[in-house]
């Protein structure tokens, strides 16, 4: 089955994509050209195999979830798709003070949530002000957003100002991920320790829709099954041309794929590479471009770690990387719908990847010769021996990356036999890897040696780089890397504000990784998106696919033709 | 009285076995490696004091017999938990998914024993025959076939024609009549029920078959027939009349099984039950609720056997043990 | 010697063919009933091809071959799977895996149920009545959530999946077993009275095992069945061994990578019909012996997958096991 992200807790990174400044490859316009006249109406049938695990902002895990946040929630900005510039959203404009610690965003006058309530800047404020007041347990998820935040204030009912305690770079990025509740529904659960806020499931109860304040209602929601929208009359924006849409979630893909061939559905997020050219023949559009996942082999860099220690050889890990075939792997597990990987920020985030680093080529000689150099010969059986014992090793396999894993896997385990290295894949759950990835303990990471993995960035380099870091042991750290001048510079880029400075230490730091080597990243997973082209139009696709959970654009521009 | 000991008896056992299978499921889901938690703190700058408080939230810190004991004191408020991924209590999501699962399985299991039925009483009445032959081969052809193989040729026929996942139609807006909504079901109902009825009927032929031809060799029936009666009044007044005895206990057995069953078809076509809910639990390790699953089949498997036994009873009352 | 003889005799059809030893009972069967010897020549293909897997297999298993979902055609009679790999090198090598799994799983449950069978059966009493509760324990918990939950917990693995389906089928042997050990060992006890002082135990097992020789085979043949039939339910719900190949496994992977929707039926058919024909293979040559060992008992072990269904029919009906 295919999940999007990572860990059970694809949260963070698949849902909360911070955008980038600046970079313009990446993203497309879908369903451009041959676009006919808009039709107003219709209700759009979109299939998924991610789904929605919880409609409580607090709780879930999933990016439906998010992109379904993102159009029932205001956000304060969103990005577009195209330029990947912040774009206005409930903030019409703002402004930064000269020394960047102040904030002021104007929000959008005389605005309503769907049960006629006013939508002001208190309620951004009181939502803001409530997860930085609970943010060490109910609402610990966002409350990363708020770093270094010293208060938030509304001088008006259409002003919010947010006033920092050193410059923060990702701003906008964090502010774009944080959906704005009504205050006057949600202030009820906000009491005590806040347990309420992640107990309330947040669903449409007894027939009476969820307060929205976004482009859609939500109006009907079964847990693993279906998600209903309609147009909200009160919506502050651009009103959608649809006139609501339905998010039918399936166990598998193949059931999604009959659906969208046989016309129950008219489009589907994700679909599997297999079924690329099974529905380009029949007749639909299917829409192929640069996304944000990447998967990756990690090798443990805790430099605590003992057992084993001819994995930290900088030549052992350049050895690996010669032999692993990425071009085979794409080609064999991902069809050709993927592109080589490099460094852990992906080209879908446009300028902030470093394309001056190069993968280095398949070569099993160069890798043969690299691990003769480093001393370990071949035993009789073909495997070699290094530090008294044979180069055998597990490769702990999660499964979030089984389907196409498996064959990326086999790929490699074919090539590693060639240079006398033994790899054996040991499947489980996402959790139970993740169990053992930093085992001994929840910050051990001393008994693992090898793993396979995936993650969905955010378009804001920010997220990703901050995994490597020492203090995410336990947290989202799955190599164990730990290296005080990376961890200086990660802290320097998150407080330059010029982007262009910020930048430099971005790509140093890629670099950096990229010769260390905690991870050897295999490829970039391309969106694969299907919709009807014969009677919808106007999709806007991105590097998150078409229900972006970052912008408002694709279901406010689709209609019928 | 014979018989009012028996009951007591079958009644002691099913109590007994409910209460091992509680204290079973508890300790079975209570040694597993890999914590929830490991995921549920899984939030960026994750605090200890978080994780601790998710601990406790959770009733994980605790010694396993306090968490055992809290386990027991729940379930007689009817208290299975709450469960990790959605956050909502174990039991009314569970009760949701039964109720959708409940329907299909009636549904299948009624197809399967009409065709087992009729199978069964025309290849007993044409024993040897061409036609005998051929559904008793059939009906262990459709046995052995894995369900999920079953389920998924279904797809490959029938893909297009009928739909091929969920319950409904889910993109109706507004509230549709009680008539089309039942007419929605059904038409979704219809891959999945007949899937399960033709994994189950084979059954239902063998046993329908073998027990009237079993009947049909007694002294009675041939005696019967030695006195000229239609064969016709042989199958129904006697051969058939036997056959109900385990026809009707296998209903009551299976009925507690198949909703168990039921979990690959439930996968296969996206049927938002029980089953795919114990699949769902498995991948996200959501500890509540699959020992919550675990446990409502097991219960019915125990409630079905309990009520067999009764059948069994009622039926034969020869049958005191 | 005689005393064999004279308990033999009491017994009744089977008497003749187990005075001719387990091979020449096994020829009689299979002489009377065409059924048994085409279940015979189905499970001994299977077997043929799974020992010589490795040098039948025309293509590796490990290496693309050819496109993706390559249709059938001269060079790959049954087309290629999502990885470009050989269909049939991939069904010959998965005739490996779940043969080994099923006859693996069948000895565990065999070592386990034939254990707590002759303990039981031996020493009666208390031992017997904790025991057989025990048994009945199992019976009743649902065995696919059952194995879900084991396997879910343990990891996958072929030792685990061999391991977690003996765990759910080693109650059937263990009834049987009991039954005739006790049998046996009233009988004996009644001989002993007046005849030499053999040791009890050692005439218990000296009668036991020819006795239920036969039956065990059967017994055998259709554990093996459910046990394959289990391993593909559980590696579909991805729960097998994922680094080998077994016909679960490629039902898992086509179902995954949506072979239905690329309408590569060849990856789909040919797997099920070979686990089909295991199962079907094993089910005529069990249901033949047991046949043959009681004419009379037609009900006895129709439920493959249910197995333990008949339960009450066997036990109680006048031809309990």
């Amino acid at each position: 089955m295919r999940r999007a992200g990572r860990v059970a807790a694809v949260a963070l990174a698949a849902g909360l994509v911070a955008a980038a400044c600046g970079g313009s490859s990446g993203s497309q316009a879908g369903g451009a050209g041959g676009e006919g006249a808009v039709k107003e109406g219709g209700i759009l049938r979109l299939g998924t195999m991610t789904g929605i695990d919880s409609l409580n902002p607090f709780v879930t895990f999933q990016q439906d979830s998010y992109s379904t946040f993102e159009y029932i929630y205001p956000f304060l900005v969103q990005y577009n798709t195209k330029t990947l510039q912040y774009a206005p959203d409930f903030a019409t404009k703002w402004e930064t003070s000269a020394d960047g610690l102040t904030w002021t965003f104007h929000t959008v006058p005389n605005a309503k949530w769907s049960d006629g309530q006013p939508l002001t800047a208190a309620d951004v404020a009181w939502t803001f002000n409530t997860i930085i007041k609970f943010g060490n347990g109910p609402t610990a998820n966002f409350s990363q957003d708020f770093t270094h935040i010293d208060s938030i204030a509304t001088p008006d009912a259409n002003t919010v100002v947010l006033t920092y305690k050193t410059p923060v770079a990702v701003v906008l990025s964090n502010l774009q991920q944080v959906p704005i509740l009504p205050q006057h529904v949600w202030e009820k659960y906000a009491t005590g320790n806040g347990k309420e806020l992640k107990l309330t499931p947040n669903t449409p109860q007894n027939g009476q829709p969820l307060v929205s304040g976004g482009p859609f209602v939500l109006t009907k929601y079964q847990t693993h099954a279906i998600t209903l929208f309609e147009r909200n009359p009160n919506f502050y924006g651009t009103k959608p041309h649809i006139e609501g849409f339905g998010l039918e979630f399936f166990t598998n893909d193949d059931a999604a794929v009959t659906a969208l061939k046989s016309g129950q559905l008219d489009a589907v997020e994700s679909i599997p590479v297999t079924s690329v050219a099974t529905l380009k023949a029949a007749g639909l559009n299917v829409f192929i471009g640069p996304g944000l996942e990447f998967h990756d082999f990690i090798i443990n860099s805790n430099p605590k770690k003992t057992t084993n220690p001819e994995l930290q050889n900088p030549q052992v890990r350049q050895a690996f990387e010669y032999a692993i075939d990425r071009a085979s792997i794409v080609k064999t597990a991902w069809l050709g719908y993927a592109q080589p990987g490099t460094t852990i920020v992906p080209p879908g985030t446009g300028a902030w990847h470093d394309s001056s680093i190069e993968g280095l080529p398949f070569d099993l000689a160069k890798a043969n010769q690299l691990l003769d150099q480093a001393g370990f010969p071949k035993g009789s059986d073909g495997i070699r021996v290094a530090n008294g014992h044979p180069m055998s090793y597990t490769v702990i396999f999660p499964h979030d990356e089984t389907g196409a894993g498996d064959r990326a896997f086999q790929i490699i385990q074919n090539d590693f036999q060639q240079i006398g290295v033994k790899i054996t894949q040991r499947n489980m759950d996402d959790s139970a890897a993740f169990a053992a990835i930093t085992a001994p303990g929840e910050t051990g990471y001393t008994s693992f040696d090898l793993a396979m993995w995936d993650w969905v960035p955010l378009e804001d380099p920010d997220f990703i780089l901050s995994v490597m870091q020492c203090n995410q042991y336990g947290a989202w750290s799955d190599s164990g890397y730990c290296d005080p001048t990376y961890d200086q510079m990660y802290e320097q880029q998150a407080s330059t504000v010029n982007v262009a400075a910020r930048r430099r230490i971005v790509y140093q730091m890629q670099e950096q990784l990229f010769n260390d080597r905690p991870y050897i990243v295999i490829n970039y997973q391309d969106i694969t998106d299907a919709w009807d082209q014969h009677h919808w139009a106007g999709f806007v696709e991105s590097n998150q696919g078409l229900f972006n959970p970052l912008s408002k654009e694709s279901l406010t521009q689709l209609h019928q033709v | 009285m014979r018989g009012a000991d028996y009951i007591i008896k079958r009644t002691a056992f099913a109590i007994a076995t409910v209460f091992v299978a509680i204290t079973i499921n508890f300790f079975l889901f209570r040694v597993l490696p890999g914590s929830a938690v490991t995921d549920l703190s899984r939030v960026p700058h994750a605090s200890p004091q978080l994780k601790i408080a998710l601990a406790k939230e959770f009733g994980l810190d605790k010694s396993k017999w306090e968490q055992y004991l809290l386990y027991l004191k729940n379930l007689t408020h009817g208290n299975m938990g709450i469960s990790f991924a959605t956050q909502q209590p174990v039991w009314s999501e569970l009760a949701q998914d039964l109720r959708n699962t409940i329907p299909m399985v009636a549904l299948g299991t009624f197809l399967s024993i009409v065709i087992g039925m009729a199978t069964g009483i025309l290849s007993a009445w044409r024993r040897g025959s061409a036609s005998d032959q051929i559904s008793t081969n059939v009906a262990i052809a459709f046995y052995s076939f894995p369900t999920q193989w079953l389920a998924m040729m279904m797809l490959i026929i029938f893909a297009g024609v009928l739909p091929s996942a969920g319950m409904t139609n889910p993109f109706i807006f507004g509230t549709p009549t009680f008539l089309q909504h039942m007419k929605d079901v059904g038409v979704h109902m219809i891959l999945p029920s007949l899937t399960l009825a033709l994994t189950l009927y084979g059954e239902y032929t063998l046993i329908v078959r073998s027990s009237m031809l079993e009947t049909l060799g007694e002294d009675y029936v041939l005696t019967a027939r030695a006195k000229g009666l239609p064969q016709r009044t042989i199958v129904r007044k006697h051969a058939l009349r036997n056959a109900m005895l385990p026809t009707v206990t296998l209903i009551a057995l299976s009925l507690g099984y198949i909703v168990a069953g039921a979990i690959l078809i439930e996968v296969v076509f996206s049927w938002p039950g029980i089953g795919r809910a114990v699949y769902e639990a498995v991948i996200q390790r959501d500890y509540p609720m699959l020992q919550g699953a675990f446990l409502i089949l097991t219960l019915s498997v125990v409630f079905f056997n309990f009520v067999a036994d009764l059948l069994y009873f009622r039926l034969d009352p020869r049958i005191t043990e | 010697m005689s005393e064999t003889l004279q308990l033999q005799g009491e017994k009744l059809d089977e008497t003749a063919a187990v005075k001719r030893g387990r091979g020449g009972f096994l020829w009689q069967v299979i002489k009377d009933r065409p059924s048994a010897a085409i279940g015979l020549v189905i499970v001994l293909f299977f077997v043929v091809i799974a020992v010589f897997s490795h040098w039948l297999e025309p293509y590796d298993i490990h290496t693309q071959v050819g496109p993706v979902y390559g249709p059938p055609s001269i060079h790959h009679w049954l087309g290629l799977d999502d990885g470009g790999i050989d269909m049939t090198s991939l069904l010959m090598e998965g005739a490996k895996v779940s043969l080994i799994v099923g006859f693996a799983a069948t000895f565990v449950a065999m070592v386990i149920g034939g254990g707590v069978g002759m303990l039981a059966g031996y020493f009666g009493g208390t031992t017997d009545i904790v025991l057989m509760r025990i048994t009945d324990y199992f019976l009743v918990i649902p065995d696919l959530p059952l194995a879900i939950v084991i396997a879910a917990v343990w990891g996958p693995g072929l030792s685990h999946l061999i391991f977690v389906i003996a765990i759910l089928l080693w109650t059937g042997t263990a009834r049987i077993i009991r039954a005739q050990v006790k049998t046996v060992r009233e009988r004996v006890y009644v001989k002993r009275s007046r005849s030499l002082g053999a040791r009890n135990s050692r005439l218990v097992f000296r009668h036991v095992l020819p006795q239920i020789g036969p039956l065990l085979i059967a017994n055998t043949v259709l554990t093996v069945a459910i046990a394959i039939f289990d391993e593909t339910a559980l590696s579909f719900l991805g729960l097998g061994d994922p680094t080998r190949v077994s016909w679960g496994t490629i039902l898992e992977h086509a179902f995954d990578r949506t072979a239905i929707s690329a309408g590569a039926w060849w990856a789909i058919v040919p797997a099920g019909i070979c686990v089909s024909l295991v199962i079907m293979g094993c089910y005529l040559l069990g249901q033949a012996i047991e046949d043959a060992l009681n004419p009379r008992l037609k009900v006895a072990h129709l439920s493959i997958k249910h197995f333990r269904l008949v339960r009450p029919l066997v036990g109680r009906g006048p031809d309990a096991l």
